[in-house]
C-alpha cells in the first residue's frame, strides 16, 4: 500500500475521525483499546495449530529421487581389488541439466550429478582407491572438487571439464572422516547453488562402532528467484520432507548422522536435536567426540558427525535453529519407536 | 453518359464481400503465423513472462486471504506461499491453476498478530515470486449491519454534509454584487481544477496495482474523455433547446452537482477500501480540515444560481446528487473492492469535473462579455486552487 500521502489519505483520516468523533454517540463503536484485544485475539485452534509446511507432495519418481532414500544411500561404486591389493571403489559421474521439483509444484532448472541432489553419497574406507568416470553432459564447463587429501592435478579446480568433455578423477581416500565434493568451476556460487556437491564419507580403516542407523544428511536451499537469497531450506533438497515423512529410528538404538552442510548465500546453518543431547565429531576426523550438545553450527562446506540414542519413544523434531531457515523447510522429525 | 451508371446504388451482398475480404486476409496471415510458428520471427520468449495482481488483502482472525488476478499473458499456477520467512499452508479456490485474467481465493491459516506487518510472497510453477506487504494487520471489516452504518456514516461525511453545508451558504451570498458572484464563480472553477487534477493523480496513483492487461493509463483516459464528451453531449443539448439563460445556469448547477457527485463516487470507493483493509488514522484535526476542503463543493454548485430564485426542492436535490455517490461509493468500495473499477471512477470523477469547470468557463464568458472583470476571474480562479492547496498543507 502507498504510503505517499494524499488527498485520498486525508479522506481516508478525516473520514474516520469524523467516525470517532460520531461514533461514540451514534454507533456506539467500543472504545480503541477493547477493539484491539477482540481483533488480536484469534480461535485457539488457528494459534495452537499452526504449523509452516508446504502444500502438496513433489513427485519423487519425476525427481528421480526420494530424500527418504538419499538419508541411507552410500553408494560404494562398483569394487574391485587392484593388482597391488588395494581396493578400487569405481564411479561413473555425470553432470547434468535437470529439472526439479524442490517443493511441491515449484520446478527448478538444476544442474546436478547424476540426476540427483544431493550427489551420489560417496563411501569408502582410509587407504581405498577412488576412481570417478567424469562426463560432463552440461553445456557450461564443470568439475568435482573433492575435499580431503590428493594431488594438485585431482582437486577438480584447474581443469574444468568442458562441455561433452571427460575427466578421470583418482586418489586414495584419505583421511578418514565425513567430507563433500562439489563443483569448482567459477561463478562458484551459481555452480554450487544449482545441485552440484554431495557427501563424501571416509571410513575409518578400522571402521566406526557398530551403529543401528547411519543416516547422510546434507544441509541445502534454494534461490528460486535469482536474487543470491535462499527461497526454500532443507535436509537432502525437499523441504519439509522429514517433516512430512518422520525418520523411523528404534528407541535406545545408536543413531549415527553425517551432516554436511552445503548452503549457499548464507554464512552459517545449523542442526539442533529435541529431546536429546548427541556427540559431535567435528569432520569426523577423530574417534573422540569434541562436545555433547543439542546444537550445533556449520558454516558452508563445514561438515561433522552426530551420534546419539533416544530414551524415550515419540515423535521429535529436528531443525536448523535459524528460526528462518525452519520455517522455510529445514525442519524434520524422528519417530522414536519402542 | 457513363455518369448514370455511377449514380446506380451498389449492390449491398458486394459492399458486405469487399468489406469481409480483408478480415478473411487477415484470419489467413494469423494462421500462417501460428501455423509456422512465428513466421521467421522467434517468438519464443526464453522464460515464461508472469505477473499477478493481488487486489485485496483481507484479515479474519486466524485467516489471512489474498484475492489475486493472474494478469500474464497466459495461465499460471500457484504453488507455494511465503509470510515472513516462513512456508505456509494454504488453500486456493477455485484451483492452483488460474487462467488469464481469472481470479483466486487463497486463504492461509496464519496466526497474525494485530498491528504487525507482514512480507508475503506468493511462488508460481516457474519460481517467479510475487509479493505483497501487510503494513499495517488489522481485522478486514465484513459485511454485517454495524460496518454498512459505519460506511453510511463515512459516505454522509465525505459527501453529503459538506454539501449541504455548502448550501447554506446561498442566502448570505445573494446579496453578493455581480463582481463579488464572478469572484465566486472563478473560485469554483479554481476548487474543480484543483480536485479533477488530484482525481487524475489518484486514477494514476491506483492504476499501479493493476496489472498489465488492464492498461491503468489507457483505463484513465477512456474515464476522463468519455465522461467529459458526454456531459457535454448533454450541456449541448439542453442549450439547443432554447431556454432562457436563468434555466440554463440552473442546468449548470445541476451539472456540477453530477460532476462533483460522480467525483465523490470515486472518493467514496477509494475510501471505502482503505476503511475496510484498516488503512486509516485517526485524528480530530483532521476531520476539521476535512470538512473545511469538502464544505467548498456545496459553494460550487450554487455559484451558478446565486441569482436566480431556485427552489428549495431543486437545492435540496442538487445536494443529494452531489453527496449522497459517496454513501455509494463507500459502500462498494468497503464491501467488494475491484482496483479496475476503482481507477475506472476515479477517471470519471476527473472527467465530470473537468467538464463542469469548462461550463463554468461558458458561463464567466458570457458575464464576461457584458461587462470585463479579468482581474476579478483570475483572482477568483487562483484563491480556489490554493484554497485547496493551503486546507491540504495544514492538514496533510
Amino acid at each position: 500500500m502507498t504510503t505517499s500521502l494524499t488527498r485520498r489519505t486525508l479522506f481516508r483520516a478525516g473520514t474516520l475521525s469524523a467516525l470517532g468523533l460520531a461514533g461514540a454517540a451514534v454507533l456506539q463503536t467500543p472504545a480503541p483499546v477493547s477493539s484491539q484485544e477482540q481483533t488480536a485475539t484469534h480461535p485457539h485452534n488457528e494459534q495452537t495449530m499452526f504449523m509452516p509446511g508446504t502444500v502438496g507432495e513433489v513427485d519423487h519418481a519425476a525427481n528421480g529421487f526420494n530424500p527418504t532414500d538419499i538419508l541411507t544411500d552410500f553408494d560404494y561404486g562398483k569394487v574391485s581389488t587392484l593388482p597391488s591389493g588395494q581396493t578400487l571403489h569405481e564411479y561413473d559421474f555425470v553432470a547434468g541439466t535437470k529439472d526439479i521439483e524442490v517443493a511441491p509444484g515449484i520446478m527448478y532448472a538444476a544442474w546436478t550429478y547424476n540426476g540427483r541432489i544431493p550427489g551420489p553419497t560417496i563411501r569408502a574406507r582410509e587407504g581405498d582407491r577412488i576412481r570417478i568416470n567424469f562426463v560432463n553432459g552440461t553445456g557450461h564447463p564443470h568439475s568435482i572438487h573433492f575435499h580431503g587429501i590428493h594431488p594438485a592435478g585431482m582437486d577438480g579446480v584447474f581443469e574444468p571439464v568442458p562441455p561433452g568433455g571427460t575427466f578421470v578423477y583418482e586418489f586414495d581416500a584419505e583421511p578418514f572422516g565425513v567430507h563433500l565434493y562439489h563443483c569448482h568451476v567459477m561463478p562458484l556460487a551459481q555452480h554450487i547453488a544449482k545441485g552440484l556437491y554431495g557427501a563424501f564419507i571416509i571410513d575409518p580403516p578400522q571402521g566406526w562402532p557398530p551403529a543401528e542407523h547411519e543416516l547422510v544428511m546434507v544441509m541445502n536451499g534454494f534461490d528460486l528467484d535469482f536474487d543470491l537469497a535462499n527461497d526454500l531450506y532443507a535436509v537432502n533438497t525437499i523441504p519439509f520432507h522429514y517433516d512430512i515423512h518422520p525418520i523411523k529410528i528404534k528407541v535406545n538404538a545408536l543413531v549415527r548422522v553425517f551432516l554436511v552442510n552445503v548452503l549457499e548465500f548464507d554464512p552459517i546453518n545449523s542442526f539442533h536435536l529435541h529431546a536429546n543431547l548427541f556427540h559431535y565429531y567435528p569432520t569426523g576426523t577423530s574417534l573422540t567426540p569434541s562436545e555433547f550438545t543439542d546444537m550445533i553450527a556449520q558454516m558452508q562446506a563445514q561438515r561433522g558427525m552426530l551420534e546419539f540414542r533416544y530414551k524415550y519413544p515419540g515423535k521429535y523434531m529436528f531443525h536448523a535453529h535459524k528460526t528462518e531457515f525452519a520455517e522455510l523447510g529445514w525442519t524434520g522429525n524422528f519417530l522414536v519407536e519402542a | 453518359m457513363t455518369t448514370t451508371t455511377t449514380t446506380t446504388k451498389p449492390n449491398p451482398l458486394s459492399t458486405l464481400a469487399l468489406l469481409i475480404l480483408p478480415v478473411l486476409l487477415l484470419a489467413g496471415v494469423i494462421g500462417l503465423f501460428l501455423y509456422t510458428s512465428g513466421a521467421g520471427l522467434n517468438v519464443q520468449s526464453a522464460a515464461p513472462i508472469e505477473s499477478l495482481s493481488f487486489e485485496r488483502t483481507i484479515l479474519q482472525p486466524g485467516v489471512i486471504e489474498f484475492r489475486i488476478r493472474n494478469t500474464s499473458p497466459q495461465e499460471i499456477n500457484i504453488a507455494q506461499i511465503n509470510i515472513n520467512d516462513g512456508i505456509v499452508r494454504y488453500t486456493i479456490d477455485p484451483g492452483h491453476t488460474v487462467p488469464r485474467l481469472g481470479r483466486a481465493v487463497i486463504k492461509v491459516p496464519y496466526p497474525w498478530v494485530q498491528s504487525e506487518a507482514y512480507e508475503v510472497a506468493i511462488f508460481s510453477s516457474n519460481s517467479v515470486a510475487f509479493t505483497t506487504a501487510i503494513d499495517v494487520a488489522s481485522e478486514t471489516k465484513v459485511a454485517d449491519r454495524s460496518t454498512l452504518l459505519s460506511f453510511t456514516l463515512i459516505g454522509l461525511y465525505v459527501g453529503v454534509l459538506p454539501v449541504f453545508l455548502g448550501l447554506f451558504w446561498f442566502p448570505a451570498l445573494r446579496r453578493l454584487g455581480p463582481r463579488w458572484m464572478m469572484f465566486l464563480m472563478a473560485i469554483t472553477a479554481g476548487l474543480l481544477i484543483y480536485l479533477g487534477i488530484d482525481a487524475v493523480n489518484e486514477a494514476l496513483e491506483t492504476s499501479i496495482g493493476l496489472g498489465g492487461p488492464f492498461q491503468g493509463v489507457g483505463l484513465i483516459g477512456l474515464g476522463v474523455v468519455v465522461t467529459f464528451m458526454l456531459l457535454d453531449a448533454i450541456a449541448r443539448r439542453q442549450v439547443s433547446v432554447g431556454r432562457s439563460e436563468a434555466d440554463q445556469r440552473l442546468t449548470v448547477a445541476y451539472m456540477i452537482a453530477t460532476g462533483i457527485g460522480l467525483h465523490n463516487l470515486g472518493e467514496g470507493l477509494a475510501i471505502g477500501a482503505a476503511y475496510s483493509v484498516g488503512a486509516a488514522t485517526l485524528g480530530t484535526f483532521l476531520v476539521i480540515g476535512f470538512i473545511l476542503q469538502n464544505i467548498t463543493e456545496g459553494l460550487g454548485i450554487i455559484a451558478p444560481v446565486l441569482r436566480d430564485r431556485p427552489t428549495l426542492s431543486s437545492l435540496a436535490w442538487m445536494g443529494l446528487i452531489g453527496g449522497v455517490p459517496a454513501v455509494v461509493g463507500a459502500w462498494v468500495g468497503g464491501l467488494t473492492y475491484s482496483q479496475p473499477l476503482a481507477v475506472l471512477f476515479l477517471a470519471i470523477g476527473a472527467g465530470a469535473v473537468f467538464e463542469v469547470v469548462y461550463e463554468i468557463g461558458k458561463l464567466i464568458q458570457r458575464d464576461a462579455a457584458k461587462r470585463p472583470m479579468p482581474l476579478t476571474i483570475f483572482a477568483g480562479v487562483t484563491v480556489g486552487m490554493l484554497l485547496l492547496y493551503v486546507t491540504g498543507l495544514l492538514i496533510k
